[in-house]
């Protein structure tokens, strides 16, 4: 019994991982209808922040994510306003062309900058290891996964689907031009909600490098499972992408543990099936 | 219809229509005599051509379902890989006639295909899109892990291609592999173009543009879907034998999820739509790739992404279309003839 | 005037052409990954063709040695078989070192056997790819059996005799399955449960948790080197399998130098097989390792730089001892064949009749030494052969 808590527990910490990896692509595609499939290089650069400063500055780790937070919203801000913008418009095929170009850079980038190996990564003490609870051996980075995946993913409903800024967003999405001109500064929360995801997503990459390794070609690895993540969840609803990740999490780990034979095969039926009988996603709004 | 014709050869009506659409204009013509001509460019790496033929033909065929129908795959790569795999299996357990091979694998692919069409008929935008990567994954996975089935990334052994009608061997210059691939893909085009240019043809653009319209013109709209599928699912299993028989060899990256991405990437960059983009695509990201992974080998993603970056900024249809645009404005100032 | 001005100028040219002739050079052909995910092994073969030139010159056999590097850009049989072409036929390479991967090494191998082109495996292990349908190929990498065979017998004789066996699942994890599945049985070991583990696959807690509930002595394991290597062991150290007191082996794949840092402290203790360790003692591999340092720096030795060293060195042997006269291929591999040299590695022979390598196998154990993650010898078997 406490083999199968501990494999469910499993399940639902890779789903939260996941989570926290797709969020920022579920807020910029979901909320601004924008392709940027550069997220996964916003996760990537977001682990290697994390470990500059860690390794060379010695700040603790702890602190080093809300330095990832502001520094990869500051990243995507400065490419929203030179690249993004000027293709809002097209349709989403140039915004798959364009930002998988800006993912290759990234990784030709990263290996210039840290070379083309695997980052060594070094969590805390206090992060590292196992606990008891309620008689089950947990996995700390696990317990610690889930509680700041909670919190990211309370902040952002709150925040998102009940503030007026998140009111303001949605207006600027529906329809630009009646809400610039109802007096928002729709570029200025275009720039905003840009700086969020992608913070989001660097966000994501610091938290997910201890378990899945950092290397420069992380955003090719992962953009399956952002994408997957995003569409079977519903785009642009934290809520969905949450229940996405925390479903496919699970499947994934018990499929692994039951039936190993079908290993990795899980995840891809899963999400064939639910777009076939669900193509607007878990919790997306039918078209 | 291309921006090529004539003004007298778009007011014309009826039959004359469609036979209008059929006929050649003098640009493609030359195309095609220019790759045949490659082949007497002096230190032309024949095999790299055939390569770029064999990607020519891989990209129009999604070009007919994203171009022509609109229907956008991230998945295509399972159709090649099918007629890769089924041709390596004919060369492995004595079928090693090449032609008749081939067309068995565009017929294994074309049935694939339809059944796929009938399976995704419903679904449309991301949807599908996902739909299609997962079955490419599913489909990967199954043959990557089948190692006593497939060989697995070891490739399929044992592979014997017979000489072209008994007389042309595939010899290690390429050359026997050149005029194969050149001439398949030309047949397969020029069959295409004219399923393209037929009623048939413009029922799918019209089912893309606006599909509620042609559902009341009385179109078969659903049934088309498995058509096009099918259709586009033959040309890149015919394009996936075409790879197995010159070079005798079979692997699971003629599936992988890489492959469908790249032949997106090649198509959208040349242009979807036009039928020639997929080659214009193919002929250019190819020759780049060889080239700038010469020159700068650790870092030459850098500079493909740029390029993408570049063509989808100053390119934006890809880059077929806007030449096809420049020289319509350019025909436009000049007066028509 | 005129008329003397050009003929001299002819004679000029005649006589350089005369000169430049007299100066026979050799081409090898050097078809590595130099890019993207895969660059590192590219790298690696460069900074041993650097050292082993540097140290020996740029001449063999009175021949002068002209390099052609290609791009094989990873596991890719289509690339790979194109380049091979290229570099055969409008090249025209004497030799080939490369390429790498085994889908590679069996896409090319037709063509280099129609050619006639002798080549040296230095990234492939799969049992198959030398032999009759090669005669022209020498491998200086190693074979799957040499290292998924001893571990069983070692495991056993240490009293770990229930063994886990997890292999990733692809076509050379099944065939390090299948080797060491028998040499268990002969070795009267008993297996504890068997799983093979996906190629794209992050997560291992569910197999983490299938290692457990098999209360086994000790796990085995094959994984690629990358993602997965690091992360199965770093899955075993933060489960707290690690801390039950399970012995951990595998193919040395999972403690290379080059990917070992990434692992960090989750490796200590790890019990690999392997060919090559920057640790072994000898005065020769003492040397290598200090000249590698002086030249590539910090950049660690895995074993396909020693592959590429050692194929330099016996395409220097086997030149000098062909001597003057045009490059004979046959010459060549009979040479090669049969011939037994002393490599940084320890003693290595190429078999006479089918060019697979007999080496020396350890095993060895994952320590720090000054601070760094080395692999130490412990044990070791002598001239293990390639079946």
């Amino acid at each position: 019994m406490t083999a199968v808590l501990t494999v469910l527990f499993n399940g639902i910490a890779y789903g939260f991982l996941l989570f926290i990896m797709s969020v920022g692509l579920s807020v910029t595609l979901g909320m601004m209808n924008f392709v940027n499939l550069a997220q996964a290089s916003f996760s990537m650069f977001g682990g290697y922040v994390m470990i500059m400063a860690m390794q060379w500055f010695g700040i603790p780790f702890l602190l080093t994510l809300p330095l990832v937070f502001i520094a990869i919203g500051l990243l995507s801000v400065i490419m929203e306003r030179l690249v993004f913008r000027h293709f809002y418009n097209t349709d989403d095929l140039t915004q798959v062309l364009l930002t998988i170009g800006l993912v290759f850079m990234s990784i030709a980038t990263a290996t210039y900058f840290w070379g083309g190996t695997y980052q060594r990564i070094d969590m805390p003490p206090w992060l590292i290891g196992q606990r008891e609870i309620f008689g089950l051996t947990l996995e700390t980075y696990r317990i610690f996964l889930i509680a700041i995946g909670l919190a990211m993913a309370l902040a952002l409903i709150l925040g998102l689907e009940r503030t007026r800024f998140g009111a303001m967003v949605r207006a600027c999405v529906d329809n630009r031009r009646v809400a610039g001109a109802c007096g928002l500064n729709t570029g200025l929360i275009f720039a905003l909600t840009f700086a969020v995801g992608g913070g989001l997503a660097g966000l994501g990459g610091a938290l997910s490098a201890n378990l899945l390794g950092l290397d420069p070609n992380f955003p090719l690895r992962y953009l399956v499972y952002l994408l997957i993540i995003v569409s079977v969840g519903g785009m642009g609803t934290i809520s969905g992408t949450l229940i996405a990740g925390i479903a496919l999490g699970v499947a994934d780990v018990m499929g692994k543990y039951y039936f190993p034979q079908f290993g990795g095969f899980v995840i891809y039926v899963l999400t064939v099936l639910c777009m076939l009988w669900r193509p607007q996603g878990l919790m997306g709004r039918k078209a | 219809m291309s921006a090529f014709d004539s003004p007298e050869q778009r007011a014309a009506s009826g039959t004359g229509y469609f036979a209008s659409l059929s006929r050649w204009n003098i640009f493609e013509i030359l195309f095609w005599l220019a790759l045949a001509g490659l082949y007497f460019w002096p230190h032309a790496d024949l095999v790299l051509m055939s390569q770029i033929f064999i990607w020519g033909l891989f990209a129009m065929s999604l070009d007919v379902l994203l171009g022509y129908r609109g229907i956008p795959s991230l998945g295509h790569a399972a159709f090649f890989g099918i007629g890769a795999y089924v041709a390596g299996y004919c060369g492995k357990f004595g079928w090693t006639e090449p032609i008749s091979a081939l067309v068995l694998a565009m017929l294994v692919a074309a049935g694939v295909g339809w059944l796929t069409g009938k399976l995704v008929q419903r679904v449309a935008g991301v949807a599908l899109l996902m739909v299609t990567l997962g079955l490419n994954l599913i489909l990967y996975d199954l043959v990557h892990r089948s190692t006593e089935i497939t060989g697995g990334d070891d490739g399929l052994q044992g592979i014997v291609i017979d000489p072209v009608l008994g007389l042309f061997r595939f010899d290690i210059f390429g050359r026997t592999a050149f005029w194969y691939a050149l001439i398949v893909t030309f047949v397969l085009f020029v069959a295409t173009r004219a399923i393209i240019k037929s009623p048939f043809g413009l029922a799918l653009t019209g089912a893309r543009e606006n599909s509620r319209r042609m559902i009341m013109l009385g179109a078969p709209v659903e049934g088309d879907v498995s058509r096009a599928f099918a259709l586009a699912a033959a040309l890149a299993g015919a394009a996936g034998a075409l790879l197995t028989q010159t070079t005798q060899f079979v692997a699971p990256s003629s599936l992988s999820f890489q492959r469908s991405a790249d032949v997106l990437v090649i198509l959208i960059i040349g242009g979807a739509g036009r039928l020639y983009g997929g080659f214009i695509g193919a002929l250019i990201f190819l020759f780049l790739r060889d080239w700038l992974a010469a020159i700068s080998p650790v870092y030459w993603y850098f500079w493909i992404g740029l390029l993408l970056v570049l063509v989808v900024s100053f390119f934006r249809k890809g880059i077929l279309p806007t030449i096809e645009d420049f020289y319509t404005r350019w025909r436009g100032r000049r007066g028509a003839p | 005037m005129r008329i003397v001005c050009s003929a001299l100028a002819a004679t000029a040219l005649t006589l350089a052409g005369f000169a430049a002739q007299a100066q026979e050079t050799v081409k090898i052909g050097i078809l590595q990954s130099f890019s993207g995910i895969t660059s590192l092994g590219g790298q690696q073969a460069d900074g041993a063709v650097k050292l082993f030139m540097k140290k020996y010159g740029d001449t063999a056999g009175g021949k002068k040695i002209e390099l052609i590097r290609r791009d094989t850009t990873g596991p890719n049989p289509e690339v790979a078989k194109r380049l091979v072409q290229e570099v055969v036929t409008r090249e025209r390479v004497n030799l080939l070192i490369g390429p790498d991967y085994t889908p590679n090494t069996l896409a090319a191998a037709p063509i280099l056997m129609e050619a006639k082109v002798p080549s040296f495996v230095t990234g492939a292990a799969t049992t198959g790819i030398i032999g009759e349908k090669s005669k022209y190929s020498t491998r200086t990498f190693f074979a799957v059996p040499q290292l998924c065979r001893p571990l069983a017998a070692y495991a056993v004789k240490n009293g770990w005799k229930r063994v886990y066996v997890a292999v990733a699942d692809f076509a050379p994890g099944h065939d390090c399955e299948k080797y060491f599945l028998d040499a268990l049985k002969e070795a009267n070991g008993e297996l504890a449960g068997n799983v093979r583990i996906p190629v794209s696959n992050p997560e291992f807690s569910g197999y983490m948790q299938r290692i457990r509930d098999a209360k086994a002595d000790a796990v085995f394991i094959f994984m690629p080197i990358g993602e997965l290597s690091i992360g199965i062991l770093r899955a075993i150290n933060d489960s707290g399998l690690k801390s039950t007191g399970i012995k951990i082996m595998g193919t040395g794949d999972i403690t290379d130098e080059t990917y070992i840092d990434a692992v960090g402290d989750a490796a200590i203790g790890t019990i690999t097989t392997g060919i090559y360790s920057t640790q072994h003692n000898s005065p020769l591999n003492k040397e290598f390792v200090k000249e590698w340092a002086e030249l590539n720096g910090k950049q660690r030795i895995g074993w396909g730089a020693l592959a590429v060293y050692d194929s330099m060195r016996l395409t220097y042997d086997a030149l000098n001892a062909q001597g003057s006269g045009k490059f004979d291929p046959d010459k060549f591999i009979s040479f090669v064949h049969g011939r037994t040299f002393e490599s940084p590695r320890g003693p290595v022979t190429i078999d006479k009749s089918n060019g697979d390598i007999i080496q020396n196998i350890y095993i060895r154990r994952v320590d720090k030494v000054d601070g760094v993650l080395q692999n130490v010898e412990i044990e070791s078997f002598s001239n293990v052969g390639f079946k």
